[in-house]
C-alpha cells in the first residue's frame, strides 16, 4: 500500500525513464572522472626516493586457539590484542609477553569478527550467530575467567552472519556488517537499531571508520565487488567505487582520511581517492594469484600491508607501487593484518591457529 | 504488480544513488596525488615501520636480551 502511494506521488517516473537516467548518469560519471584523470600516481612518485626498508622481524608467536583465527583487534593500550576464532573462543592476549590473559567462550563457532572498544574496557564479537555480543572486561582484562561471559550483552538482528564490527569512537555504539548485505549501527546500552545502511548487492565483508577529524563517515566493502562510503547520520551511501573484479574483503582509510585502500579476492589491492572520486593506484604482481584478505596502513600512509591466502603478508610502497617486503612464517592463509595503535608493530592472524607480531 | 512496484522502487534507489554520486565535487588526480605525497612526507619520521626505530630500546617488541648484567 505504501509502495502504491510512493509510485503515485511521482507519476512521471517510469521504470524506463529511471533506467535511461541511470545509464546517462553512469556515462556522465565516467566522463567526469576521466576528465580529471590528468596524471598517474606512479608517474608522480617516480621522482621520489625508493624505500630502504628496515626488515620487519617476527617478534612473537601467540598460540592458544584450537582452530583458524578469523579476526583480531589491538587494544587502545597498545599492549593487548583480542582475537576470535573458528573454535568459538575469543581470547585476550598480552602482546608484550605473548601470553593468553583471558578466554571467553562464544555461543557459536566461526567467530568472524571482534573489536576493542575505545575505552579498552569492552570487547565485541560475533559471527555465524548473526549477532554481536559485548563483554565488559572490568579494567585491563585481569578479571576472573568467568566474569566477562557472565556480564555479556547480546544484540543485533542480522538475517545472516556478522562479518565485521567496530566501535565508532564511542563505547556506546557499535557498527556491524553482515552477510545479509546491510551495515547497521546499534545502541550498546539498549540494543536498539539506530541506523541501517542498505546499498550493497551482496554480503558486506569489511568496515572502516574515517579518521575522526573527517566527520561521521565510514567505508564498507562487499561481495558485490563494491567499496561504498557512507554518511553515518543520513544512512546514505555517498560514494561508490566498483573497479574490483571480485569480492572486496578489506577496506582501510589512509591516515590522511582522503583515500581508501582495499583488498580483494581478485588478488589486487587498490587505492581510491575520495576527492578525485576514482581509483588512483593498483598493487599487484603477476606472481600473486591468491586473494587479499586484509589491508592496513603504516602510520605515515607510505606502506600498505596486505595479508594473502598464499600464507604470506607483505608491504607495498603505496606511492611507487612496488612490493618492498614479504612476511613469511604463517602456515595457512593470513586473515588479518593490523598496525598497533602507536605504529610500532604489525599483528597478523592466520588459519594456522596463531597470531604473530612483527616489528 | 507487486513485483513491478518493487522493481520500480529498486531502480529508483539505484538512480537516486547515481544522482548523488554525479553531484559530487571532484578535484584533478594531480592535486589529490600531491596531497597524498605531502601528508606522507610530513609523517614519515613518525613511521617506525618505515624508517626504523631510533634505537632498538624504544621497540617494545624487541628480543629480550638473554644476558643480564648483575
Amino acid at each position: 500500500m505504501a509502495a502504491d502511494t510512493a509510485v503515485a506521488a511521482s507519476p512521471e517516473e517510469t521504470l524506463e525513464s529511471l533506467l535511461r537516467e541511470a545509464e546517462a548518469l553512469k556515462q556522465k560519471l565516467e566522463e567526469e572522472r576521466q576528465k580529471l584523470n590528468d596524471v598517474s600516481l606512479s608517474c608522480v612518485a617516480e621522482r621520489l626516493e625508493q624505500i630502504t626498508f628496515p626488515n620487519l622481524k617476527l617478534r612473537r608467536v601467540m598460540k592458544g586457539h584450537q582452530s583458524k583465527v578469523l579476526c583480531s583487534d589491538w587494544s587502545p593500550d597498545k599492549r593487548h590484542i583480542v582475537s576470535s576464532s573458528q573454535d568459538g573462543k575469543v581470547i585476550v592476549w598480552d602482546a608484550f609477553t605473548g601470553t593468553k590473559e583471558l578466554t571467553i567462550p562464544m555461543p557459536s563457532t566461526w567467530v568472524m569478527a571482534c573489536a576493542y572498544a575505545p575505552s579498552g574496557n569492552m570487547v565485541a564479537a560475533g559471527g555465524l550467530d548473526n549477532k554481536v555480543t559485548v563483554f565488559p572486561l572490568g579494567g585491563s582484562g585481569g578479571a576472573g575467567e568467568e566474569e566477562p561471559a557472565a556480564r555479556k550483552r547480546t544484540f543485533a538482528t542480522h538475517t545472516s552472519y556478522m562479518s565485521c564490527c567496530l566501535f565508532p569512537n564511542t563505547d556506546r555504539q557499535i557498527l556491524t556488517g553482515s552477510g545479509d548485505g546491510t551495515c547497521a549501527l546499534w545502541d550498546v546500552e539498549s540494543g536498539q537499531l539506530l541506523q541501517s545502511f542498505q546499498a550493497h548487492g551482496a554480503d558486506v565483508m569489511a568496515l572502516d571508520l574515517a579518521p575522526s577529524d573527517t566527520g561521521d563517515t565510514f567505508v564498507s566493502g562487499g561481495c558485490d565487488r563494491a567499496v561504498l562510503v557512507w554518511d553515518m547520520r543520513t544512512g546514505q551511501a555517498v560514494q561508490a567505487f566498483d573497479t574490483h573484479d571480485s569480492d572486496v574483503n578489506s577496506v582501510k582509510y589512509h591516515p590522511s582520511g582522503d583515500s581508501i585502500a582495499s583488498g580483494s579476492d581478485d588478488s589486487c589491492c587498490r587505492l581510491f581517492d575520495l576527492r578525485a572520486d576514482r581509483e588512483v593506484a593498483r598493487y599487484t604482481k603477476e606472481s600473486i594469484i591468491f586473494g587479499v584478505n586484509s589491508v592496513e596502513w603504516s602510520v605515515s600512509g607510505r606502506l600498505i600491508f596486505a595479508g594473502y591466502s598464499d600464507y604470506t603478508a607483505c608491504a607495498w610502497d603505496a606511492l611507487r607501487g612496488a612490493r618492498v617486503c614479504v612476511l613469511c612464517g604463517h602456515e595457512h592463509r593470513v586473515t588479518r593484518v593490523q598496525l598497533a595503535p602507536d605504529g610500532t608493530a604489525l599483528s597478523t592472524a592466520s588459519w594456522d591457529c596463531t597470531l604473530r607480531i612483527w616489528a | 504488480m507487486d513485483m513491478m512496484v518493487s522493481t520500480l522502487q529498486q531502480q529508483r534507489a539505484v538512480t537516486e544513488q547515481l544522482r548523488r554520486e554525479a553531484s559530487i565535487k571532484r578535484i584533478p588526480v594531480s592535486v589529490a596525488v600531491t596531497d597524498i605525497i605531502k601528508f606522507i612526507n610530513e609523517h614519515e619520521q613518525e613511521d617506525c615501520l618505515l624508517v626504523g626505530f631510533s634505537s632498538q630500546k624504544v621497540n617494545p617488541f624487541r628480543e629480550k636480551s638473554s644476558c643480564t648484567v648483575l
